[in-house]
């Protein structure tokens, strides 16, 4: 057990983990320009978004599997039953989350300090660099958000992943295994270390999140 | 006095001083035709707006005049529906001009400080704008100095009093050597005695490193103090563009003269009082005889029962 | 003096870096699952893809999709017999187990290679759409009927699962059922529809899962449930139930098939390593695995092979 445990446990890491950074590099930009832009349909993009964070995961799983199964748009990939597929169903889980707080977080920011960075010759990179700095404690909210939503899911996991050993099984799909097979010793173990794992990442990086801006 | 580091001729006391008798000076900025439009609703229409070089420009008029958009789109900063700006004889692209907005500063109503030590903060548009390090201390070392805030250097933004945070907005801007300096009500949020000593310290400041200054306020008296012209807003058109003495003495509209004559001043030295009576020398005349000049408009005074002019010197009497 | 910019940007960075290396961590396992070439029929194998015989040589390789029960992986019997088909061939096995109904549908649909699974109905079912190759007799074992130890409905000892039924339903005590689609929900829609009996709600049970997870609620409700003897002697130890009709009833005889996925339909499957894993578990090394298992563990065998019998022969213990 536990030389598995070792390996399902890297795999839950490796596979939230990328995920969580994917849908940061698309949440991100993605959430700023809304946030910073004003255009007609906005209400109703913003509205989609917030929606999309209350999708449930199995639902993104399932879909997921219809486009990488091998009768589904996306088979020739041959994706299905992969870790790539689970990032795939956890990245469709993880971008709204990050967007919809991103929105939320630089929203809380007064808005002309937007117009007072500009008018300190700030070029537009500069500009987005230094309210993400300003709006650092719920950005990095953000960033514990979607690895909370990933980490912890077992649905799309289980759906796209297969559960397959040693190649798609994580800490969330192992719990399931072992408790249907009655084995609930090895479960709440795995419970545990999932628990252990996800407290380390958030206290990492809650402690980026709360120093330093005490100025 | 030494110029402040890393400056150029940003026009000198010279030029103010002619600006102020009509001489042609350089112009800085001219702009043209401005229209800006908000939910239907027309909130800016600037005909014409000339700046000079080396001016301070005040604009003046009650909320929701238009000051801020005027100011906003003075900076760039905003998309107007139509309208041209000429800066230093180059045509502006309003919204995208990046290299237009480094060559002004900007000043709001509240300080909005970056989340670091004011050092930091004055230094930041500097940075944006890639100076050295080296540099970089020197300009804003030697504008710590000229706002009294040097020994606040490395104190977290959060933690200034208001003039503290107003001071290091204002050094923020200063220290980038601006060809234009636009300022929107920058001692509105500021209590009496901080605003009264800031005030004095920025007028101090304006003639040591002379800039071209466009100033936002309702706030007649500082219009009247700081500036050379002086431009009235109402309802997003400008009503009266001229020098300050002029605007505030012969207002071109009822509108405007309730702006200017609820705090009218008159600069000058008194020459008589009398019975309640005063008699103000503006100096504009040829200062021969001012005492009997004075004598007569007293008596002239008393006798109709209100302020006259002298028409020969422009001295005018007020009760 | 310039310090404060470096500072606040360090634990940025040390998120970022985390993620990098776990990113990195990800792309170093996927690209180990990629290294073998997607599902394809490899030119090294002499099968003909579209032919009917398993002459599939060792020299297969890839990814197989193999469709099976939650029987088979619950019982643990997959947890021996896969790594000892990946040992003898460069296949590599993607279990996905799922019950027989969503087995043969996803053979049906092309989603998986080879299916191990035991519902004779729906396989036939299955074969008659074109939808398999050489679909053998791979193994079998029984159902029971287990319920709690108390027995409430009087049916211990019971030879005949229809009478049990019967019984059960007179007393309206508790059943659970799989509810899922497979092939031990199949059995005991049969076995309630030769008693003649349609289940009422209000003491029968869906439980819509696996065999490992009705076993459990059968236990917290106190109900009986029909089960595969192998899942049943794998978990027994942690369930508080007891067997009530576990011999003498050919009705529960619980007979398991391996068919290939048919390769005319969906060229895509890996027809090569579908092919091999069939050659292998009817094998005498692969029979002997399945006929090995769980004697060991549980004192007798869970699986009894039966490759190259005839169905009919097969009789209840």
């Amino acid at each position: 057990m536990s030389s598995d445990l070792v390996e399902i446990t890297l795999l839950s890491l490796a596979v939230s983990g990328a995920a969580t950074l994917i849908s940061l590099l698309i949440g991100l930009p993605i959430g700023t320009w809304l946030a910073l832009s004003r255009f007609r349909s906005r209400h109703l993009v913003l509205s989609v978004v917030n929606t999309g964070m209350a999708l449930p995961p199995v639902v993104a799983g399932l879909f997921i599997a219809l486009l990488l199964w091998r009768s589904g748009i996306l088979g020739g990939l041959g994706l299905m039953y992969t870790p790539g597929a689970m990032v795939i169903a956890e990245v469709v889980i993880a971008v709204p989350v990050v967007t919809g707080l991103t929105v939320a977080g630089l929203g809380q920011l007064d808005p002309q300090l937007h117009l007072q960075l500009q008018g300190l010759g700030a070029s537009r990179r500069q500009t987005v660099w230094w309210l993400w700095r300003e709006a650092r404690l719920p950005l990095l909210a953000a960033v514990m958000a979607a690895f909370g939503s990933v980490i912890s899911e077992v649905g799309a996991a289980m759906m796209v992943g297969g559960n397959i050993a040693h190649e798609t099984r994580v800490l969330t799909t192992s719990i399931v295994l072992e408790t249907g097979r009655g084995e609930f010793g090895n479960a709440i173990v795995l419970g545990l270390v999932l628990l252990a794992l996800a407290f380390i990442i958030n206290g990492i990086l809650t402690w980026a999140q709360q120093r330093g801006p005490r100025r | 006095m030494t110029p402040a580091p890393g400056t150029a001729d940003r026009g000198t006391v010279a030029d103010r001083a002619t600006n102020g008798a009509g001489r042609p000076a350089s112009t800085l900025l001219e702009v043209r035709d401005l229209v800006v439009t908000r939910a239907n609703r027309r909130i800016l229409a600037v005909d014409e707006l000339t700046i000079r070089k080396g001016e301070t420009l005040a604009i003046v008029g009650p909320n929701g005049a238009g000051k801020s958009t005027l100011l906003l789109a003075l900076a760039g900063l905003l998309r107007p529906d139509r309208g041209s700006m000429v800066f230093e004889g180059a045509p502006v692209v309003p919204a995208r001009d990046l290299a237009y907005r480094r060559r002004i500063g900007l000043v709001f109503p509240a300080p909005l400080l970056l989340s670091t030590s004011v050092f930091g903060n004055v230094a930041a548009g500097l940075r944006f704008r890639g100076v050295g390090a080296a540099e970089t201390r020197d300009r804003v070392e030697h504008w710590l100095e000229r706002l009294a805030i040097a020994h606040l250097r490395d104190r977290p933004a959060s933690q200034l009093s208001s003039g503290e945070a107003q001071r290091t907005s204002l050094a923020r801007a200063l220290v980038l050597d601006p060809h234009l300096l636009l300022l929107d009500e920058p001692f509105v949020a500021l209590d009496g005695t901080t605003r009264a000593q800031l005030l004095d310290d920025f007028e101090r400041l304006r003639v040591e490193a002379p800039t071209t200054l466009v100033l936002v306020t309702h706030h007649l008296h500082e219009a009247a103090r700081l500036g050379d012209r002086l431009a009235i807003l109402l309802e997003g058109r400008i009503r009266q563009c001229d020098v300050t003495e002029r605007v505030m003495t012969s207002p071109v509209d009822a509108d405007v003269a309730a702006i200017v004559q609820t705090e009218a001043r008159v600069r000058g030295h008194i020459v008589a009082t009398e019975d309640g009576l005063v008699v103000v020398d503006t100096g504009a005349g040829s200062g021969r005889d001012v005492e009997e000049r004075a004598r007569r408009l007293l008596d002239a005074t008393r006798a109709s029962g209100r302020a006259a002019p002298d028409d020969d010197t422009g001295a005018a009497g007020g009760a | 003096m310039i310090a404060t910019g470096m500072d606040r940007r360090a634990p940025r960075r040390a998120t970022m870096a985390v993620g990098t290396v776990m990113l990195a961590a990800l792309l170093a396992a996927c690209s180990g699952t990629a290294a073998s070439p997607a599902p394809a029929s490899t030119p090294a194998a002499t099968t003909p893809a579209a032919s009917a015989t398993p002459a599939a040589t060792i020299a297969a390789s890839g990814d197989l999709i193999l469709a099976t029960t939650t029987s088979t992986q619950d019982s643990g019997l997959l947890d021996v017999l896969v790594p000892a088909f990946e040992q003898a061939s460069a296949c590599k096995v993607k279990t996905v187990a799922v019950g027989s109904g969503a087995a043969l549908k996803l053979g049906q649909d092309g989603n998986a290679d080879v299916l191990m699974v035991h519902s004779p109905a729906a396989e036939k079912t299955f074969m008659d759409g074109g939808y398999g190759v050489n679909r053998q007799l791979l193994m079998h074992n029984m159902f029971e009927v287990v319920g709690p130890p108390a027995d409430p409905a009087g049916i211990k000892g019971m030879t005949s699962a229809k009478d049990a039924f019967t019984k059960i339903a007179d007393a309206k005590s508790t059943f659970v059922s799989r509810g899922d689609g497979s092939g031990t929900e199949a059995k005991e829609l049969a076995i309630w529809k030769a008693a003649g009996i349609t289940p009422d709600p209000a003491w029968y049970i869906k439980s819509g899962q696996g065999m490992g997870a009705t076993l459990q609620i059968a236990s917290e409700k106190k109900g009986y449930t029909l089960t595969d003897n192998a899942t049943w002697l794998a978990s027994k130890a942690n369930l508080d139930l007891a067997p009530m009709v576990d011999s003498g009833d050919p009705s529960l005889l619980n007979i398991y098939h391996v068919i290939q996925v048919n390769p005319d339909k969906w060229p895509k499957v890996n027809a090569a390593c579908a092919a091999a894993f069939s050659e292998y578990v009817l094998s005498p090394a692969g029979q002997k695995v399945i006929g090995g298992y769980g004697v060991d563990k549980y004192g007798q065998q869970l699986f009894v092979p039966d490759a190259g019998k005839v169905e009919s022969t097969l009789t209840a213990p």
